[in-house]
């Protein structure tokens, strides 16, 4: 496969940027389930390097989202104080290279297991500085009025209610068992409705630990937008809050600073102020979305659609994880 | 007496983790199979008490519901069958599913009446049945076999 791809990127890259290009290397990178993601590093014929980044949408991925989606968002961001990468190109059709892709230029930096503590240590300060500022800068970002257009055209409200639905729905078409603290988890959140803000953000929709490249004690760029949509910024506060990602350590989310020193920095640079309420129903949908995505994963999985061993983790471990969130959650509201 | 068939799992799995993964240069492919040695790993230790904590949580289950609701034991063993001396997995799965849409239905009748005693005890329930049925504790042996 990955043969086969490597010789049409080429010529597609060629072709693209009329010019001839040698390839030096083709590599997939583990991980991501909804995108096969590839470094790629070419020459031209002067002998000048550049280094790609292909995200190439898979036939059965987690969750399915068109490839136009994550190239608007992150259209969004080019040149703001929201680090992504410099977009090359996106086409939706599948004739090139056997699926929708978007290229983009590769930026500095690795990516660490969202499962691992202590992986941004001795940076931890200065990474989580710069984590919840700049989620606090996804928050307040003004949307150029035509990628708002694009965003909002399925748009229903309340917007809550639109994201829970949505979730829902993957869970009830997905799941292959009866899951009684999931089940209660889906009750709570619809008998108790967070406020809906007036203003609407772009919501990145999986921003977190491992989502994002540093370099030493410098964040170079936020990754994976395929679920970005309007809505709360809440939405996304709670999901990168969420204990999962810091499993083994749950006061520094994301194993970067303390919680109350997070929400601080995101209230102070995002200038929005947080009803503690609509923070909670936000983490406990975080809980309940994750389980949606972990189940689907098992879906895959089980159905021999996808049987990449990511899939299977997916369904065993966060699933674990997020169903005793949310039975926490339960138990401290009752 | 042959090896235990958890014994087989966990030797491919070190074998993989230790002498297979180390040995291929691609690094998708490397990590891939590195995270399968760590999922056998984690099956392996979990292989031997599948059918017995499955049974358990079916027998603790059916005791919460007859001792907090109105379901009462003729029914559910109609419904059930728990007496049955068959235990293989299959089966209790196919218990298990029935109780635990029993409990569902249960427990959203409790939150409708706020009945919070007995919506307290039922959230313990599903802690325990949740604690013997969890790998997440398990997550150290996925990160031994990245690094």
């Amino acid at each position: 496969m990955i043969k086969k791809l490597d010789s049409l990127f080429l010529s597609y890259y060629s072709n693209f940027s009329s010019s001839k290009y040698s390839l030096e290397s083709f590599e997939r990178i583990f991980g991501g389930a909804s995108r096969e993601t590839y470094k790629i590093k070419v020459t031209d014929n002067k002998g000048i390097e550049e280094r790609l980044v292909l995200r190439l949408s898979q036939d059965s991925s987690l969750i399915e989202t068109e490839q136009k989606t994550e190239y608007l968002a992150y259209s969004a961001f080019q040149n703001s104080r929201v680090p992504v990468p410099t977009l090359i190109d996106m086409e939706e059709d599948d004739s090139l290279l056997g699926a929708p892709f978007m290229l983009m230029k590769e930026l500095e930096g690795e990516a660490a297991s969202p499962f691992t503590p202590n992986v941004y240590a001795p940076h931890e300060d200065d990474l989580g500085n710069q984590f919840w500022s700049i989620l606090g800068e996804i928050a307040k970002k003004e949307i150029d009025t035509e990628i708002f257009e694009n965003f909002s055209k399925d748009l229903k409200e309340p917007h809550w209610k639109n994201e829970l639905d949505k979730w829902v729905k993957v869970i009830n078409e997905d799941s292959i068992s009866i899951e009684p603290i999931l089940e209660a988890g889906i009750r709570y959140l619809y008998r108790n409705p967070p406020n809906d803000l007036e203003k609407l953000s772009m919501v990145h929709g999986d921003y977190r630990s491992g989502n994002f490249l540093f370099l030493e004690n410098k964040i170079t760029g936020i990754l994976d937008w395929e679920m970005a949509h309007l809505g709360n910024p809440l939405e996304d506060l709670g999901w990168a809050l969420s204990p999962i990602w810091s499993w083994q350590d749950r006061d520094r989310p994301a194993y970067l600073i303390d919680r109350h020193e997070a929400i601080e920095i995101w209230k102070k640079v995002s200038n929005i102020e947080i009803d503690l309420k609509s923070l909670e129903w936000w983490e406990l949908f975080a809980a309940v979305k994750g389980m949606a995505i972990w189940i689907s994963a098992g879906n895959e999985f089980k159905s021999g659609k996808n049987i990449d061993p990511i899939n299977l983790f997916s369904a065993w471990i966060p699933g674990d994880i997020h169903l005793e969130v949310i039975l926490d959650i339960l138990e401290g509201n009752i | 007496m042959k090896p235990d068939i958890n014994i087989a799992l966990m030797n491919a799995a070190q074998e993989i983790i230790n002498r297979f993964s180390p040995l291929i240069e691609d690094e998708y492919e490397k990590s891939r199979l590195g995270s399968w040695g760590a999922l056998i790993l984690i099956s392996a230790m979990r292989f031997n008490d599948a059918a017995s904590a499955l049974k358990k949580e079916n027998i603790e289950i059916a005791d919460w519901l007859t001792s907090n609701t109105k379901v009462g034991k003729e029914d559910l063993e109609k419904s059930v069958n728990l007496s049955t001396s068959e235990e293989n997995i299959d089966r209790l799965d196919k218990q298990n599913q029935i109780l635990r849409g029993l409990l569902n239905e249960e427990i959203e009748r409790l939150e409708d009446v706020d009945d919070k005693s007995v919506l307290l005890d039922g959230y313990s329930l599903m802690r325990s049945m949740h604690q013997r049925r969890k790998v997440s504790d398990l997550i150290g042996l996925l990160q031994q076999s990245e690094d």
